[in-house]
């Protein structure tokens, strides 16, 4: 048998596997890229609420963890179960990761005491620090929803968004999601599994 | 290589390409980069932006890259379906009295036609993973139709010798065994990956590496089951290459193709457990196992011709 015969073969062969590795890696690295570039929309500012538990709770302890972040109202008829049902599941079906956090304000203090708050809680299953809920003035809360969730405040109690925001380990609001949309849902999981890699 | 042979080579190339495009299309998590099907966000060509998209569609749905690398995927199995039928008419025409052409040849084209209307399900379905498995264990038993109407075609074309009195008949059915081993081992491939995919929805943010570590007893069976293959090449390459001296070109280089692919094979498989299923790895360890069953077909027609 000639050598050179089944060298060319070979030769071929490692020239068209060079070819298709650094076209697959692009192609790879392309859809990584697509997936991973979630936008640096704006900084939360600074506050400090009080949880369900009693103890303060502001911006620094959002920091270093990836949040969810959702204005409802215990006394709410029709869209904050479905919101905290939906956050509910997401607590769940995070239940591994201590640094993915939820967070609930209230945009009804009034009738939101800490105790409303720990009963509503349990009410949804949330038994530890992975799901906080927090209460503040109504004015501080207004701020913080319009000036820094960019989330609109009128006719509060009843006129509040339902979308989860979520919010990166710095801070930094990254993506908005209807709570209501299983497919935009789909994408908030998607955008905690990119925000995750830097963990 | 008569005008048959030399297109059915072509078109056996072209399914390979289509078959690597395919496993970057899994890897790379764009199979429902265009959530509809024929269509692609209700358009035959994607939109270039999401100004462009129709108002009923979400636009966070909508990825520009994962769509086009999925609707690439479409357009490359247009195009080799259409090969694909043209090598059924060609062989219908020039072969008409050669049912070991025409049939393959024509099973080939339906089966390509099924494969088209199946990846409709594998959309559809949003790559359920018992049907993902079946569109890449057809991709395989297509590819080796091919395979084996260019082998016939070029036998025809070499004149009736005949080389099967020189081998003993047991090695040709040891090729068939290693032929559906191999499909064997690909769809456990399938599965594991399908397996880790599950294991990652009930653990969404662990690590590739994490999630082998609780693979089920279908990731050792697939293990073991490479290793027998593995050796079985071997023995089958030995027992062959004993006869050294009257071996044809052909099956010659099948060996050597079938014996550097599966030492392949062990290194990306390796690989694989220890980095923690590394994409592109995955393309690669599907793509050799492709080849493989095409030399090995190789190998079992030259045998028994």
């Amino acid at each position: 048998m000639n050598k050179g015969k089944i060298q060319l073969p070979i030769l071929l062969g490692i020239i068209l596997a060079a070819f298709m590795a650094i076209g697959g890696a692009m192609v790879i690295y392309q859809a990584e890229k697509s997936r991973s570039s979630i936008p640096e929309l704006w900084t939360v500012p600074e506050f400090e609420f009080t949880e369900r538990s009693g103890e303060a709770f502001g911006l620094d302890d959002m920091k270093g963890k990836i949040n969810v972040v959702d204005f409802i109202f215990t006394n709410c008829p029709d869209i904050c179960p479905v919101m905290s049902a939906r956050m509910s599941e997401l607590y769940r079906y995070y239940s591994e990761y201590d640094f993915v956090r939820f967070v609930s304000i209230s945009v009804d203090p009034q009738r939101d005491t800490l105790e409303t708050l720990r009963a509503y809680a349990g009410s949804w299953g949330a038994d530890d620090d992975r799901w906080v809920f927090l209460r503040a003035p109504i004015d501080e809360v207004v701020r913080v929803m319009e000036g820094g969730f960019k989330l609109t405040a009128l006719e509060l109690p009843m006129g509040h968004s339902n979308r989860f925001v979520l919010v990166d380990k710095n801070g930094v609001i990254r993506s908005y999601h209807d709570s209501f949309d299983d497919a935009d849902l789909e994408a908030l999981k998607g955008n905690i599994k990119q925000l995750a890699k830097g963990m | 290589m008569n005008k048959f042979r030399k297109f059915a080579f072509l078109t056996t190339v072209a399914t390979y390409i289509l078959i690597f495009i395919g496993g970057l299309v899994r890897v790379s998590g764009a199979g429902l980069g265009c959530p509809d099907w024929p269509k692609c966000f209700g358009r035959w060509i994607p939109p270039l932006n999401i100004d462009r998209l129709p108002p009923e569609i979400d636009p966070s749905a909508f990825n520009f890259t994962l769509a086009w690398i999925e609707y690439f995927n479409r357009l490359a199995g247009i195009v080799i379906g259409i090969l694909i039928l043209i090598t059924a008419i060609l062989a219908i025409r020039n072969y008409r009295r050669v049912k070991s052409i025409v049939y393959p040849s024509i099973a080939a084209a339906l089966l390509v036609a099924y494969q088209g209307w199946q990846g409709s399900v594998v959309v559809s379905s949003k790559l359920e993973p018992f049907i993902v498995s079946v569109h890449t264990v057809l991709a395989l038993i297509i590819v080796s139709l091919l395979v084996y109407v260019t082998q016939r075609a070029y036998y025809l074309e070499l004149g009736v010798t005949t080389v099967a009195d020189l081998f003993p008949k047991k090695i040709s059915r040891e090729s068939a065994t290693l032929w559906g081993a191999a499909i064997l081992q690909a769809l456990l491939g399938t599965r594991v990956r399908s397996a880790v995919e599950e294991l990652r929805r009930a653990h969404p943010l662990s690590s590739d590496l994490d999630l082998m570590g609780m693979l089920s007893p279908e990731f050792y069976v697939h293990i073991v089951l490479g290793l027998l293959v593995i050796g079985f090449t071997f023995h089958i390459a030995r027992a062959l290459l004993k006869k050294s001296e009257q071996l044809p070109g052909l099956v010659r280089q099948s060996i050597y193709g079938m014996v550097i692919l599966m030492m392949a094979q062990l290194v990306l498989g390796f690989a694989l457990i220890v980095i923690g299923m590394p994409a592109l790895i995955q393309v690669f360890h599907l793509w050799a196992a492709s080849l493989f069953v095409g030399l090995n077909l190789v190998l079992y027609t030259a045998l028994k011709r």
